[in-house]
């Protein structure tokens, strides 16, 4: 049996950054990764545009993933990798692993844990996609994976349905291998992916963007022949007789991330609906006592650099519940923090107005020109600032203080967006 | 009146332009349709079972042409091929009756003109091994249902499928629905069918703890069970391969010769050889378990006396998570109207009465079965059951998916669209008659029929089995002598489950094989050893839905965006192919063209 202080489950810059950060605050630290190597999702996105905020550089995936796994390393962090995490079980003091390896079934006793499993694609099932099941339906992660990693050609003529960020890229990187991408497909009236993603990859390369239309249906017995494309009305219901064929051999799906959350439903920790992920305080500890979360399986990011973020908060805080007291102060006094009118989601839900500098994250629920984000006490307006735009694609970072502002645990503070 | 101008009187009613003549004992039909039901309804009306051997109606649809799926592959492989026996189609029917054939000592050939078995029906259906209640005590049905549900149990036990036998629920809602329930319940003692009993709400609790509200209880026939269809048929075909059979998928049976003296001989016609995409093959005796396709390779031997009209069907698969609402299968009973329903509600008494003893006879087609536990413990929601001109009509529809998770919403409270992972359509192979057509050849001597095999094909399987093996002994003993097959052993081992087994268990395989230890797909905890296993068996289908089938790695909730690149390199390792040589499924479906510009592995 393995007994350590934080055990983190996901070898992506989350687990990464909260490995690190747990081990330089003193506390007995393992990593977990399930495959052969860790840095996560990174190890395929070899385009750039990872650490502009961090590191003020345009670096690649792997070379954003690469300083991590160096300061790891360099740590002498005992990891275990091609290690998948079977169950979990709670005891009387910390919680009990079973993890299953190529060496065997192994048990390891952590006294807090750190989920940072990352997020997982959503299908075409998912999204009521109908008609026959031929090769060359790919979700964007999967179709990155056959080019990046196995070094595989999967397109010859694409339409891309989605324009998230990773459909956008992928639209260029099946154009660069040689493939004619015929177009982005987006069911929204506004595009999801960031907006230097939409230049860089579509309009530096003529690929059409076509909004507010989707992809209802596929045709092909062997390999995909075509696809079905609709026009949608602002519920995103496909509108009738506004049907149109497209001849393509391969569908890309770019149709949204979940948060990988399975184990901690296991433990029953209590997830938000808007965020996919668990609900947090404001030191990412989940409903279930010495069990943190961060990165993608928190809330989806749309950079990294903030999942590193993410992950230092959840190293951070895991080590210091090692060290605390017989006592539980973090369950003690939290105020709930409430999305209200304009804003999609909020992480954390909850904090400890005591606490000092506290970060959130948050998206708006719709597109917004110039806006004030207000945050109120119950009827009190303790703060507003204000944006020139707030997009849902783009996750945004705020710090705040709420020692100064006199609020009470136990009450609410709620945030709005107003448009000017 | 004439039973024949009866017939024509009641088809010249639906349409004009329907011919009705009697043919070798069959009622036949010809003309052309703009409206597939009228061609549906006039098969219907054409039946006279007492008096003819069945309907053969070949009313066209205007505009339609049948497209028929056919293997890319053009080999000679098995030209010349001389076989005792040669059974075409590899669904639960014909994998069941080449493992009963596999005991004795004669070559048999099974072909599939899909890339894998149970490609069809038997892949794309609820699993239920059914209680078989409202079926009639003459028909086929009852007969096949009633012996194999009975084989199940020992079958799975020998085969290493898993079976739970957990009772079938029939909900109702108001208490005058006990009446019509109670002569169910004397039919079941008529077919004798043990254990139904109705039951109080609370009672019923005790078996399905997640009862819709309108329910004030139900009849629960214990010997409801479910099966896992596509791993029971690949155990059967792995069973038969292993004692010898073998199993030849990619080849579709194209022609048949017959030869040309026989007929005048013993008034039988004699089938001399059988054309594939892969050469010709001259069997001793054809077995005919061609699913939808079963009425034109009928024809092709010369031995046509019924007519196949597609029905499609549609389960959709949730997730896990949302597996609690059925711990078996239930479903509303056929007469009970929810009150979603009560517009469509037969009025007066003629009309409600007509609707029982409609739904008493069986003659309604869908079991009354809305949930289903699956065994890997998502629920199967559905099927529906709609007409279709079109054999292979295995589209989803996304009015249809929405429509009966609508429906079942009153069945399941908690069921959301969120919880779909996954939705897929089977085309059920009715004939007119709505019954079986399992039979030795009436106009030709060497081919047994196993036709119109529709729902419950998949608990009757077994017990046809029987009998076709019975009876293509009986007809080979006429030639050569038959023997048992000394080598035969009717067990077959499954792949192990590492993520069943307990932690000693799998901590002691994965020492003897570390393959065991490495999971390749998360979603349903499956390992590289459990995988390569697979690729070993007696049957090898190295795609990857081969692969997905066998062990469910891309069933999950991520349907393979994880592992689907992962499977495909550790099947071209094990087969020693370059990765873009490995298929979805069928010969054609490619899922790479070939390396990228620079990357070589
Ligand atoms: C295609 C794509 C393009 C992107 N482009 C950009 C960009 O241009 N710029 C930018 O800043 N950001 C970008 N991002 C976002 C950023 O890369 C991700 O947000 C980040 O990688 C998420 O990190 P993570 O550690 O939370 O998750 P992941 O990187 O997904 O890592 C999770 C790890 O956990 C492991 N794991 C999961 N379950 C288990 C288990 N049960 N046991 C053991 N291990 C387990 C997984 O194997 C995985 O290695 C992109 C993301 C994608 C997918
Ligand atoms: C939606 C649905 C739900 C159902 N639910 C249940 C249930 O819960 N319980 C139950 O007992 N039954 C159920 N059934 C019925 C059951 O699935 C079928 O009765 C059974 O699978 C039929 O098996 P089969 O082997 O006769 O036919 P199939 O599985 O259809 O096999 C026929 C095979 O013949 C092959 N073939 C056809 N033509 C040729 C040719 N020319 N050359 C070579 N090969 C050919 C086909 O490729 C096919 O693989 C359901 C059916 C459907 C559609």
């Amino acid at each position: 049996m393995i007994d350590v202080d934080v055990l983190v489950i996901g070898g992506g810059p989350a687990g990464l950054a909260a490995a690190i950060a747990a081990k330089d605050e003193g506390a007995r630290v393992m990593l977990i990764e399930r495959e052969a190597r860790t840095g996560g999702i990174l190890k395929q996105c070899i385009h750039d545009g990872f650490g502009l905020v961090r590191f003020r550089e345009q670096l690649t995936g792997p070379e954003y993933a690469e300083r991590f796994i160096k300061d790891f390393e360099d740590r002498d962090i005992e990891s275990r990798t091609l290690c998948f995490v079977s169950r979990i079980e709670k005891q009387d003091r910390g919680l009990l692993l079973t993890v299953v390896s190529r060496k065997g079934v192994d048990k390891i006793r952590t006294e807090s844990l750190i989920l940072a499993t990352g997020c997982r694609e959503r299908t075409a099932r998912q999204v009521f996609i109908h008609g026959t099941r031929p090769a060359g339906i790919f979700t964007a992660g999967a179709a990155q994976h056959y080019i990046n990693i196995l070094g595989q050609q999967p397109a010859r003529r694409a339409v891309i349905l989605g324009s998230g960020d990773i459909g956008l890229i992928m639209a260029r990187r099946l154009t660069l291998e040689g493939a004619e991408v015929l177009g982005v497909y987006e069911a929204k009236p506004a595009p999801s992916g960031l907006s230097r993603n939409i230049q860089q990859c579509l309009k530096d390369f003529d690929i059409p963007l076509y909004l507010s239309s989707t992809v209802t249906r596929v045709f092909g017995e062997d390999r995909l022949k075509a696809v079905e494309i609709c026009d949608v009305d602002n519920d995103m219901r496909p509108l009738e007789g506004s049907e149109k064929v497209v001849e393509c051999d391969t569908l890309i799906l770019s149709v949204g991330l979940i948060p990988e959350n399975e184990l901690a439903r296991t433990l029953d920790i209590t997830l938000d609906p808007r965020t996919g992920g668990p609900v947090c305080d404001g030191n990412l500890m989940t409903s279930v006592e010495g069990v943190f979360c961060c990165g993608n399986a928190l809330h989806v990011n749309d950079l990294v650099d903030y999942v590193s973020e993410s992950g230092e908060c959840a190293g951070r805080s895991a080590a210091a519940y090692c060290r605390r007291e017989s006592s539980d102060p973090s369950k003690a006094a939290t105020v709930e923090l409430h999305p209200g009118e304009g804003l999609h989601y909020l992480v954390p839900q909850h904090l400890d107005p005591e606490q000092g500098r506290s970060i959130l994250y948050f998206r708006s629920s719709r597109v917004f020109g110039e806006c004030s984000f207000v945050v109120k006490a119950g009827e009190r307006e303790i703060l507003r600032k204000k944006y020139p735009f707030l997009r849902p694609p783009e996750m945004e970072r705020l710090e705040i203080d709420f020692g100064g502002y006199s609020v009470k645990p136990g009450s609410s503070v709620s945030f709005e967006v107003e448009e000017l | 009146m004439d039973r024949l101008n009866k017939i024509r009187k009641k088809i010249g009613a639906l349409s004009p332009d329907i011919r009705v003549t009697r043919e070798r004992g069959c009622i036949v039909l010809r003309g052309e349709v703009d409206d597939w039901s009228i061609a549906v309804k006039a098969g219907h009306a054409a039946v006279d079972k007492k008096h003819s051997l069945g309907v053969i109606n070949d009313i066209r649809l205007k505009g339609f042409e049948q497209k028929t799926s056919l293997p890319a592959l053009q080999d000679r492989a098995l030209d010349g091929r001389r076989v005792d026996v040669l059974i075409i189609g590899a669904g639960i029917t014909g994998c069941a009756a080449a493992r009963e054939l596999s005991a004795f000592n004669l070559s048999t050939l099974v072909v599939d003109k899909m890339s894998d078995v149970a490609g069809a029906a038997s892949g794309a259906n609820g699993g239920v091994v059914h209680v078989g209640i409202n079926f009639s005590r003459k028909s086929q049905k009852h007969y096949y249902n009633i012996r194999g549900n009975r084989m199940y149990r020992e079958l799975s036990r020998q085969l290493d499928v898993p079976f739970e036998q957990k009772g079938q629920t029939m909900l109702c809602s108001r208490n005058w629905e006990r009446i019509p329930v109670a002569l169910l319940k004397l039919n079941a003692r008529i077919l004798g069918i043990p254990g139904v009993r109705y039951l109080k709400r609370s009672e019923l609790l005790d078996h399905e703890p997640h009862l819709p509200d309108f329910t004030i209880g139900g009849m629960h026939m214990p010997t409801g069970g479910i099966t896992n269809p596509h791993e029971m048929t690949a155990a059967m075909a792995e069973n038969a391969a292993s004692n010898g059979t073998e199993i030849s998928l990619n080849t579709a049976v194209l022609e048949m010769e017959l030869d040309p003296d026989s007929s005048k001989e013993s008034g039988n016609t004699h089938i001399r050889s059988v054309l594939t995409n892969r050469g010709r093959i001259y069997p001793r005796l054809v077995i005919n378990a061609a699913g939808v396709y079963a009425d034109t390779i009928a024809q092709m031997a010369g031995d046509r006396t019924f007519t196949i009209h597609p029905r499609r069907g549609t389960n959709i698969i949730t997730d896990k998570r949302a597996g609690y609402q059925v711990k078996s299968s239930m479903g509303k009973s056929p007469f009970s109207i929810l009150p979603y329903q009560q517009k469509d509600r037969p009025r007066g008494l003629a009309g409600r009465m007509k609707f029982f003893i409609n739904t008493l006879a069986g003659s309604s087609h869908t079991k009354g079965v809305g949930l289903i536990h699956s065994l890997h413990g998502n629920m199967l929601v559905g099927p529906n059951a709609v007409e279709t001109p079109d054999r292979e009509d295995r589209a989803t529809r996304a009015d249809e998916v929405e429509s009966i998770i609508r429906m079942q919403q009153h069945i399941a409270e908690d069921l959301k669209f969120s919880d779909v992972i996954a939705y897929f359509t089977g085309v059920r192979a009715s004939t007119y008659e709505e019954d079986f057509a399992v039979r030795r050849g009436i106009f030709t001597d060497n081919i047994l029929q196993a036709a119109g095999i529709q729902s419950p094909g998949v608990t009757a399987a077994p017990a046809i089995a029987v009998d076709l093996r019975d009876w293509a002994i009986e007809y080979l003993e006429k030639e050569i002598k038959v023997d048992r097959n000394p080598a035969f052993s009717p067990i077959r081992k499954a792949v192990p489950r590492t993520a069943e087994m307990s932690d000693e268990e799998r901590d002691a395989l994965i020492r003897s094989n570390p393959d065991y230890g490495e999971i390749v797909c998360r979603c349903e905890e499956i390992s590289r050893g459990e995988i390569i296993d697979a690729l070993n068996s007696p049957l090898c289908v190295p795609t990857v839905d081969g692969i997905k089938k066998r062990l469910r790695p891309g069933m999950g909730r991520c349907q393979g965006g994880f592992c689907g690149p992962l499977v495909m390199k550790i099947i071209a390792e094990h087969q020693g192919t370059a990765p873009d040589a490995v298929r979805k499924g069928s010969y054609a479906s490619v899922i790479c063209y070939g390396g990228t510009k620079g990357g070589r592995l």
